[in-house]
């Protein structure tokens, strides 16, 4: 019990902790819960497309990092000891999109017919956090599927190639 | 003070924990119309943000969707694998957003009068002061003195022995009084020792 031993110089948290429950609740959207859940149901038995769709975007994060890292770290290797000035064949790919929309949890569905922007993105690498002690210098090029409400619909991560431009361009 | 492990309480969440997981939409309902108050103040007690405590709390319950199958009555208390994986997000939150204080009081609300707005300055100074803390002392201040859970329960959702919950506290207390003095002083000008530890803030339970 953790009053039992507390000192009385010590901070006293009753206070917050009464704030803290008299805090109104966000209301419960019983018919958004339920429609979560049956999309999420459905993803779940939809067979192995539907199993490789569920994969997080954190997966997709954290593929695109490694790959970054894996691929910078060859093309270092190969300028370090080959010195070569016709080394560019890499950074010189283009940047194209290689991967589908991939949709956000959160954020509505993507409707057929509907207006949406595409707005490309950099993200630190080493904000993604997902690799331990990742201190990657580079960035994650992203395109970001946004709709007229301005709330992001999908992702869509650039592949190695565009990984490598934005590396080099910084 | 509460365990994290009331008989009947948890009875009922690991019931509902265990239909989700057999495909019980209404379970799922239940379940987070129970909870999703606990687990929204929880987070919100550790970033000091309602739009972060959301956030957590609709990441929280989409974990619940997919790993529900997971909990394991003979491995802890339903309520206890909630909070383990409501701390696991808001950690990662907090990692990620780099959202290791917040300057807003949003506590702070309309006043009618000198005891309210003490209060409620008050109120705002000690949010502040727990969110400056490192994480690993925050947390345990938060399970322990804030949801009133017994250190057997908050050891068991941090996966840390009863001991290491005893220390954390009371070294978060006292660095909690110690922040509590700076900022009456008004020494914020530069960032004190506990501000640069938090960003170093890892796992040591394991």
């Amino acid at each position: 019990m953790s009053s039992i031993e507390k000192d009385p110089h010590e901070p006293d948290l009753a206070p917050l902790r009464a704030a803290l429950k008299a805090m109104p609740m966000p209301a419960v959207d019983e018919a958004a819960l339920r429609r979560v859940f049956r999309e999420r149901r459905r993803a779940d038995t939809g067979g192995a497309g539907a199993t490789a769709r569920k994969r997080t975007i954190k997966y997709w994060a954290l593929a695109a990092a490694v790959s970054s890292l894996a691929v910078g770290g060859v093309v270092g290797l190969v300028r370090m000891t080959e010195q070569r000035a016709a080394a560019p064949p890499i950074a010189a790919a283009p940047p194209s999109a290689v991967a589908a929309f991939q949709p956000l949890w959160y954020s509505p569905q993507v409707v057929p017919g509907a207006a949406y922007s595409v707005v490309r993105v950099r993200i630190p690498l080493s904000s993604l956090a997902l690799l331990p002690d990742a201190t990657a210098d580079g960035m994650i090029e992203a395109d970001l599927l946004v709709g007229e409400d301005g709330l992001a619909r999908g992702i869509r991560f650039n592949g190695p190639g565009a990984l490598l431009v934005s590396k080099a361009s910084q | 003070m509460t365990d994290a492990d009331p008989q009947p309480e948890d009875h009922q969440d690991a019931t509902l924990l265990v239909a989700i997981a057999a495909g019980d939409e209404q379970a799922f309902v239940d379940l987070y119309a129970r909870r999703q108050a606990d687990v929204f103040r929880f987070a919100f007690a550790m970033g000091r943000s309602k739009s972060l405590a959301q956030d957590v709390t609709q990441e929280v319950f989409l974990n619940v969707l997919e790993n529900a199958a997971r909990f394991d009555t003979a491995k802890g208390s339903a309520r206890g694998w909630l909070f383990g994986c409501a701390r696991h997000v808001i950690l990662d939150r907090l990692r990620l957003e780099r959202r290791w204080t917040d300057a807003l009081p949003e506590l702070v609300v309309e006043h009618d009068g000198d005891a309210k707005l003490l209060t409620e300055q008050r109120v705002g100074r000690l949010h502040a002061a727990l969110t400056r803390l490192p994480v690993e002392y925050r947390e345990v201040l938060v399970f322990c003195d804030i949801e009133e859970w017994t250190y057997a329960a908050t050891a068991a959702v941090l996966d840390c022995p009863i001991g290491t919950v005893r220390s954390r506290l009371h070294r978060g207390r006292a660095l909690l009084a110690t922040l509590l003095v700076e900022g009456e002083a008004g020494a914020r000008a530069a960032p004190t020792p506990v501000e640069s530890g938090v960003l170093q803030t890892r796992e040591v339970c394991s």
